[in-house]
């Protein structure tokens, strides 16, 4: 018994040693991915310098005109730095962006809308464009403020409009519902609700990682998503070489 | 004849090495958090078949489905739960006619050959779910697909998710719509209101978890109408390489950045 019992201790102890030892060869291989991460950090920063000083040729000039629709994912903990995201929306400007949408999740930057509508020259809400004077001179960078809300919760009152409206219209018994619930009448209905149903052509996501954090799933489908860091460490140079990078992309769109 | 078994007898013991060379791999990456729900969108196969100057409509997409079999071996070796492949969109339909065809009769192919494989009892606890708008596509597919889900019903591993005849835009439409049949033909005097969690049960993927990690091939950097509902809290990951030449460096790269941004990605969840 004794020998058994020692046998089963000295498995549990080379078990043991094991899992500890698989362990730390798994944190060693963290540390080298954060290593490479680091180098590759430096590297873009150094790119991203050169760009900003005009040093790489490539980026002087950018068919800005491709882009019509931009947006930019911010995190929630990111974006309560509103300096910085009315600092990123003057580069836009700079470079010739007409159109932003600006989403987090908690709706964060809509409350601080309209400090961000009275510090950014020549912004205004995309909602009012049309309805203001503008002369040819002015360049409008519209806005829209875009959470969570937008998402699935919009989807809902749409759909509990169509649901209301199929409920009062005379169907046929077994009605399936197919040519009342269209993509066509959601998108209608998600209009009615104030929606905007326009698809970003390209979404720039500040935050640690590359996610579109419940930016409205409705408007996503061949949106360019693109991982730009962190805001407080937002980089000019990056920021053309991200629209620079979309403005070669040739989509065929499933075709 | 000794110089071809000399050659068959070391593929085998390299085949062998190489298999627990994999094997430790994945026991290291399994110290930290593995994804419960990996999908991959297979991005690449008609620029590989013109890469390697492959001919045929379906050269590239055979190719592809080669790499299918071997990341499906890695993610139930890794321990993963929930695969979801996007392997047909609801777009794809806009090519040309022969080349849909071709597809499609690959995918029927495929399809038969798994379930043979399910019955031979070679599928070893993979469970395989077709997903999407499946009235759109052909008769004989269908069915096939129909069958191979009963035949792999009991198999509880691994659950592939393949979506064919897929978008989200269609999946959402189909969900709103569903949900508001249901509704309608609900009884008792409760207001008839839809809410989220109504439309969410009534999606072709509310089978399987949100996904973790999507994976893209091909260098895009776009959704492509797939699962933008579901992949809020997801890591999105971008590789260059072609689906046919994906490869387990590939996935294990996905699962350390993946593993890096974990906590990141929990404490994102728990905010909902």
């Amino acid at each position: 018994m004794d020998l058994n019992q020692s046998m089963r201790l000295l498995s549990s102890w080379i078990a043991q040693i094991g899992v500890l030892g698989l362990d730390l060869l798994w944190r060693f291989i963290h540390l080298v991915v954060s290593l490479c991460y680091i180098v590759s950090g430096i590297i873009e920063a150094v790119e991203s310098y050169a760009i900003s000083l005009g040093l790489n040729k490539k980026y002087s000039s950018i068919n800005i005109e491709k882009l019509r629709c931009l947006a930019v994912v911010v995190d929630i903990e990111e974006a309560r730095d509103v300096s910085k995201v009315i600092e990123l929306l003057q580069w836009l400007r700079t470079i010739g962006v007409k159109q932003v949408g600006l989403f987090d999740s908690q709706g964060l930057l809509k409350k601080s809308k309209d400090l961000i509508l009275g510090t950014v020259p020549g912004s205004v809400l995309s909602e009012e464009i049309g309805e203001k004077d503008s002369s040819p001179d002015q360049n409008p960078l519209a806005l829209e403020f875009i959470s969570s809300s937008d998402n699935k919760e919009a989807v809902m009152k749409a759909a509990n409009i169509l649901l209301q409206d199929h409920l009062k219209s005379s169907r046929p018994e077994n009605d399936k519902g197919e040519n009342f619930f269209t993509e066509t009448h959601l998108n209608e209905a998600l209009r009615v609700v104030g929606e905007n149903v326009h698809a970003p052509d390209l979404l720039l996501v500040y935050g640690p990682i590359r996610s579109h954090l419940g930016f409205p799933a409705w408007r996503l489908r061949y949106t360019e998503i693109v991982h730009m860091g962190s805001l407080n460490y937002m980089r000019y140079g990056s920021l053309l070489k991200a629209i620079h990078k979309f403005t070669g992309v040739h989509q065929n769109y499933g075709t | 004849m000794n110089t071809q078994e000399e050659v068959g007898e070391f593929t085998q013991i390299f085949n062998a090495l190489m298999s627990l060379m994999r094997k430790f791999i994945f026991k290291v990456l399994c110290a930290g958090p593995i994804p419960n729900h990996v999908s991959f969108i297979m991005d690449g196969n008609r620029r590989f078949a013109k890469k390697h100057n492959l001919t045929g409509l379906d050269a590239g997409h055979r190719a592809g489905f080669i790499s299918v079999t071997y990341v499906l071996q890695y993610c139930k070796e890794i321990g993963i739960p929930y695969v979801t492949l996007y392997a047909f969109g609801v777009d794809n339909f806009k090519r040309q006619p022969e080349e849909v065809e071709c597809v499609m009769d690959l995918m029927l192919e495929k399809v038969e050959y798994t379930i043979n494989q399910a019955v031979s009892g070679n599928l070893k606890g993979v469970r395989v779910y077709f997903v999407g708008d499946l009235n759109s596509l052909n008769e004989r597919l269908r069915v096939a697909a129909q069958r191979l889900m009963e035949v792999t019903e009991e198999n509880k591993d691994l659950m592939v998710v393949v979506c064919v005849a897929y978008s989200t835009s269609h999946e959402i439409v189909h969900a709103v719509r569903e949900s508001c049949v249901r509704k309608c033909d609900g009884t008792g005097d409760d207001p008839v209101v839809l809410q989220v969690s109504d439309v969410e049960e009534c999606m072709y993927t509310s089978v399987v978890p949100d996904p973790d990690l999507v994976i893209r091939t091909g260098g895009g950097d776009r959704l492509s109408n797939f699962m933008t509902w579901q992949t809020s809290r997801s890591l999105l990951h971008s590789t260059a390489t072609l689906w046919p030449e994906l490869g387990l460096w590939h996935l294990v790269w996905a699962i350390l950045k993946f593993q890096r941004m974990h906590d990141y990605l929990q404490k994102k969840k728990k905010l909902d």
